[in-house]
């Protein structure tokens, strides 16, 4: 086995002029665009990442090339004494700045023209949102092995196989056929494992092929925070019409930096522009929203997918003009949520109950919110103020508009061997959110049998069937469903002693709107997840230091089939989303380098950060996941920067804040200017 | 042993620290995150001497090797070092990390010295020929910049036994937990007959060295609580004219701010 | 000079390489221990902690020299525990457990904690575990996990 270590640029864009490679020892290897036996191009949605860099960088840590040999150490010096020169460009680094999108929809519905003309009150308020590293405890790693069949074989830490079988087959220029993936046991996710591995599975499997032995590539933390996909920075603008007292319409502007490639951002970026007028109605809305390339690492898939940037900016948004208006801001927005059967934003409709006024009161007894949001709205004075804040969310559960029916078309099968054992042959991988488990108790519960006649191994490609890629909080809700349909099949085919084999088809739920992409128009999910999330903050006024001192969260994921895995998604996921909105900040400098590369610089919560952190459930059963089940893994994620900062605002007596991470520093100096 | 040696008593440790370019180790949690290469270690794990609290008639004298696990069960540590060593990181770095090993890292970050720079601290130094003591605040000659001779090891940290139960501390980390110092403050006050006889305050985390200027607490010492409210907002003045901060991640003009609120808050919380 | 000798998992036995090198390193490529995790090289995660004399350390932060003569145990040695086999009932029982990569050291913290402190409350859990970082869980669940553990294995600690 070869240790593989990549060579990445160290500027941020410029023409490679040359590279002078050191001499390399006997059994040490260089490996470069130029070693691609099929396409440079990794597949991801669009192929314009390449797996080893063109003629040009366009950010710092883009690959240049692999170096491979027996002893870690030596090719780690080997890699150092590569001379890359550079004929240096100038980078965009500000997405302010940006020229090129790589993506730019727009959509909307009315006359919102007339409606700012005739409004009583119009504001105009911009948010931003920075960098979240999804900061997996393990890092990155993939390893490919040259078979004796001529298949190439690659495994690693990854959710998505098949998305890395594709990218490998045609970076080795073979079909589908000449390679198969495997997940190994995978270390956190979160999203970083969605489309990167299909970058580094490519790199090795071209190592490989060259050195003609099996090469691993582990990152270390540095490397992986760096030059690894993380949540897209954004800036969107809300541009809002109020006429008395009601919301008559919307003009959104939404900007995601994309980084140099475009990796995911087509898919995050219409997640985000399909979630950023939030659960309102909206009668006159239009919406643009953009995916810009800076030179920088490019950004990925993280839990929320989109949906956290443009509900931070929403939620504030409604916050700041009930605060204008003189009305309390949950009353606000509950004035506007939106109800079953209403129009979504993209035209689709709410074909499903809308729980979130129960869900308010169910949150309330928890945590006494509206109790605590007057006696914190009252004047306060001392070292230490209080607030509490209430974000009102859905996310969409599964694939954003018809890509499970059109793209995805999951397939999923059980094998029955002869001793009666039951195999789940499903391409969905564990990443710590316990799909095997619930896997497996789905297929039990309807077969009727003892988990540990259920087998529920890691996937491979060459075994599984393509039930699609674990992401989008799909995997219960849709691989779930196609799996308890199965074992429904083989029960009522079942014969004692003989191998069987059932097989079944994603059904799109014949009452959805058809979505259209080009005009952003239909149902863009099949069901919502809903949530209601408070926070509780106590600012120290001195240090800027804030202690959050409570966290509740209402959550409407369907049925939970495994109540303890689902409350720790929540609960995980919920931690995230605070994280993401106080302590963990992460910039480039002005050469573009991410300074905040290792745990001791970028930070996120110890157990010691959130002690009172409370999730309960609602649950509204989905007709089409098993047993009533919906998406869980990214909605608890999503509405904590709203949350916290509204909580932030109160206690800091009444701001309007418009960016996280909210800091200490940010706090000492909004009281620097204008005082509390 | 290759590339290390792990000597029984000072005397063997303090000879062959004489003879040769060998690093001290003591806990190894910021010297094994620097990953030099080629390094050749001196333990000082395994020496009596440096791991024993000690009290003598005027100082509590902490061995250099003593780890701030075993400070916190000493009954004879102070509570405003007991208080800044609690707040170090978490549980497995308290075990390993020493007395010695924060001060000889020369960081201003480093969560004892403001303790021992306010508390007027001693060290003892010593080498295979002879020792001597020096006072804390002229131990830091600049960033990374000891009064330290390679043949020298920190023998023992001499903290005064009287005079530190009136305190603040103040730790102002990222998070609650495994956070390192954006600015850390202690401040130690005394007053006799309505007078001001001690007031010591030191800054962490804000420049190369801790930050502490005698001649400036010089202004309210001998003062009474009316003379020295009267001039506080001179001594506030005072210090943030001179106070100059090392530009890092967290900016500076938010530190500063940070060190002049916890300055004030300090005299406020003894009556000033 | 002589070899490093200390006591792995309760077998003696010998490293041969340099006393400069990282405990973490050693014990995963040398002695196969792969239940330490590397996650940061800095001291800053915790998925490489082991009990060194009982005591929990980060690995990373650990040179070969300083381990001399120790007793240094990893989950590898202390699966074979009575205490193990309560505290692995009491993760699995609350799911406490998700991608499992700060597991081992969460578990060894545990046992670092339960063995000073057989009762703590939940802030001294919360302390005693500040050191690992968990990035799935949100803590809820390793929190109960060892208060259910302490209940259930009174009198082991």
């Amino acid at each position: 086995m070869l240790f593989g270590k990549l060579l990445h640029a160290t500027v941020a864009r410029a023409r490679v002029v040359k590279v002078t490679v050191p001499e390399l020892p006997e059994g040490y290897f260089y490996v470069d665009a130029k070693d691609v036996p099929g396409d440079n191009n990794v597949n991801i949605v669009l192929d314009d990442t390449p797996v080893f860099c063109r003629e040009t960088v366009e950010y710092i840590g883009e690959p240049i090339a692999m170096l491979c040999g027996p002893e870690e150490k030596i090719v780690e010096s080997l890699r150092d004494a590569c001379l890359v020169e550079y004929e240096e460009l100038e980078p965009v680094l500000d997405l302010r700045r940006a020229t090129q999108s790589f993506f730019d929809y727009a959509y909307g519905h009315g006359d919102v023209e007339k409606a700012f003309a005739e409004a009583d009150k119009i504001y105009d308020e911009e948010f931003e949102t920075g960098y979240q590293e999804q900061a997996y405890l393990e890092p990155q790693g993939m390893m490919a092995q040259p078979e004796s069949d001529g298949r190439m074989f690659v495994h690693g830490s990854t959710q998505c196989i098949f998305y890395i079988r594709n990218a490998v087959a045609r970076v080795l220029g073979c079909g589908p056929e000449g390679v198969h993936i495997m997940q190994d046991v995978t270390g956190g996710a979160f999203g970083g494992k969605e489309a990167f591995p299909s970058i580094l599975g490519s790199q090795v499997a071209v190592a490989a092929h060259k050195c003609g032995k099996p090469v691993r590539c582990v990152f270390d933390r540095r490397e992986d925070m760096e030059y690894s996909s993380k949540r897209h920075p954004s800036l969107c603008r809300y541009r809002v019409a109020v006429k008395s007292g009601r919301i008559t319409a919307m003009d959104i502007d939404v900007i995601f930096n994309a980084g140099a490639y475009s990796t995911l951002s087509a898919v995050v970026l219409q997640r985000g522009i399909i979630a950023s007028p939030g659960i309102y109605q909206v009668p006159n809305l239009h919406i643009r929203g953009r995916a810009v390339k800076t030179n920088t690492t490019p950004s990925g898939a993280y839990r929320g997918f989109g949906a956290p940037q443009t509900f931070f900016a929403v939620e504030m948004m409604m916050d700041h003009i009930a605060r204008d208006l003189g009305v309390d801001s949950l009353a606000f927005k509950e004035a506007h949520c939106s109800k079953q059967g209403d129009f979504t934003s993209t035209r689709g409709r709410y074909h499903d109950p809308v729980p979130i006024p129960a869900m308010i009161e169910e949150l309330d007894k928890v945590c006494n919110y509206r109790e605590k949001r007057k006696a914190y709205g009252l004047p306060q004075s001392g070292r230490f103020r209080r607030g509490i804040g209430m974000s009102l969310l859905f996310h969409g559960a599964g694939f954003t508009g018809s890509g499970e029916r059109d793209i995805i078309k999951a397939v999923a099968k059980l094998r029955k061997y002869k001793d009666g054992t039951v195999e789940i042959l499903a391409a969905s991988g564990d990443i710590g959110q316990g799909v095997r488990t619930t896997f497996s108790k789905i297929v039990a519960h309807e077969l009727n049998l003892p988990m540990d006649r259920i087998i529920c191994n890691h996937p491979d490609t060459a075994r599984v069937a393509d039930s699609g890629p674990t992401v989008a909080s799909r995997s219960i809700m849709v691989v779930g469903e196609l799996l308890r349909r199965a074992a429904e099949k083989l029960r009522r085919e079942w014969v004692d002693g003989e191998e069987q084999e059932v097989e079944e088809h994603y059904r799109h739920p014949d009452y959805l709107i058809p979505f259209d992409l080009s005009t952003v128009t239909g149902d863009a999910y099949p069901t919502y997840a809903w949530a209601v999330n408070a926070i509780e903050v106590e600012v120290d006024t001195l240090t800027g230091f804030i202690r959050v001192l409570g966290a509740y969260g209402s959550f409407d994921v369907g049925t939970p089939i495994d109540e303890n895995i689902v409350i720790g998604q929540l609960e995980g996921g919920f931690l995230q989303g605070i994280g993401y909105s106080s302590m963990e900040k992460m910039d480039y400098d002005a050469k573009g380098r991410i300074r905040n590369h290792s745990f001791s610089d970028y930070l996120i919560p110890t157990a010691q950060d959130v002690p009172n952190l409370q999730c309960i459930l609602h649950v509204e059963k989905f007709p089409y996941g098993p047993y009533g089940a919906k998406g869980a893994g990214e909605l608890p994620l999503v509405g904590a920067p709203a949350a916290f900062l509204e909580a932030v605002e109160q206690a800091m007596g009444g701001k309007s804040l418009h960016h996280i991470p909210f800091t200490a520093e940010d706090v000492l100096s909004v009281i620097e200017k204008e005082g509390i | 042993m290759v590339n290390g040696v792990v000597p029984s008593t000072l005397k063997e440790a303090l000879e062959i620290l004489a003879e040769r370019d060998i690093i001290p180790y003591a806990g190894g949690t910021d010297l094994m995150v620097e990953n030099r290469k080629n390094a050749e270690y001196l333990f000082l794990n395994k020496i009596p001497e440096l791991r024993q609290i000690r009290v003598d008639e005027e100082e509590i004298r902490i061995g250099a090797a003593v780890t701030f696990t075993e400070a916190l069960a000493d009954p004879n540590v102070p509570m405003l070092m007991k208080e800044a060593v609690s707040r170090i990181a978490a549980p497995a770095i308290r075990n390993a990390g020493t007395f010695g090993g924060n001060l000889g890292n020369g960081s201003a970050k480093a969560d004892t010295v403001v303790v021992e720079f306010a508390a007027d601290a001693k060290l003892r130094l010593v080498s295979a020929i002879g020792e001597r003591i020096v006072n804390v605040d002229g131990f830091y000659l600049g960033r990374k910049k000891l009064d330290l001779r390679k043949d020298e090891l920190i023998a023992e940290v001499l903290l005064p036994k009287h005079g530190l139960d009136r305190y603040a501390y103040e730790k102002v980390g990222g998070r609650n937990a495994l956070a390192i110092s954006r600015v850390s403050f202690a401040g130690v006050f005394d007053s006799a007959d309505g007078r001001i006889t001690k007031l010591s305050a030191a800054f962490g985390a804000v420049a190369d060295t801790v930050l502490r200027y005698k001649d400036l607490e010089a202004m309210l010492i001998g003062k009474t609580f009316e003379e020295a409210k009267h001039l506080k907002p001179e001594y506030l003045k005072a210090y943030d004219e001179r106070m100059m901060l090392t530009k890092g991640r967290v900016s500076a003009e938010y530190r500063k701010q940070v060190c002049m609120n916890l300055l004030d808050a300090f005299l406020s919380k003894f009556g000033i | 000079m002589d070899a490093i000798q200390f006591v792995l998992n309760g077998r003696q036995v010998t490293y041969t390489g340099s006393a400069a090198d990282r405990l973490l390193d050693v014990l995963r490529e040398i002695f196969r221990c792969t239940s330490v995790k590397c996650g940061c090289k800095e001291g800053e995660c915790g998925a490489c902690s082991v009990l060194i004399n009982h005591t929990l350390y980060n690995s990373c932060c650990v040179a070969m020299g300083a381990v001399e003569g120790a007793d240094v145990v990893t989950l590898e040695g202390f699966r074979e525990t009575e205490r193990f086999a309560v505290l692995e009932k009491a993760f699995g029982s609350v799911s406490a457990v998700q991608c499992g990569f700060c597991t081992p050291g969460m578990l060894l913290a545990a046992e670092a904690l339960l063995s000073k402190n057989p009762h703590p409350d939940e802030e001294k859990i919360r302390e005693g575990f500040s050191g690992n970082l968990c990035r799935c869980t949100g803590y809820n669940a390793i929190v109960n996990a060892v208060k259910q553990a302490a209940e259930e294995g009174s009198g082991l600690w």
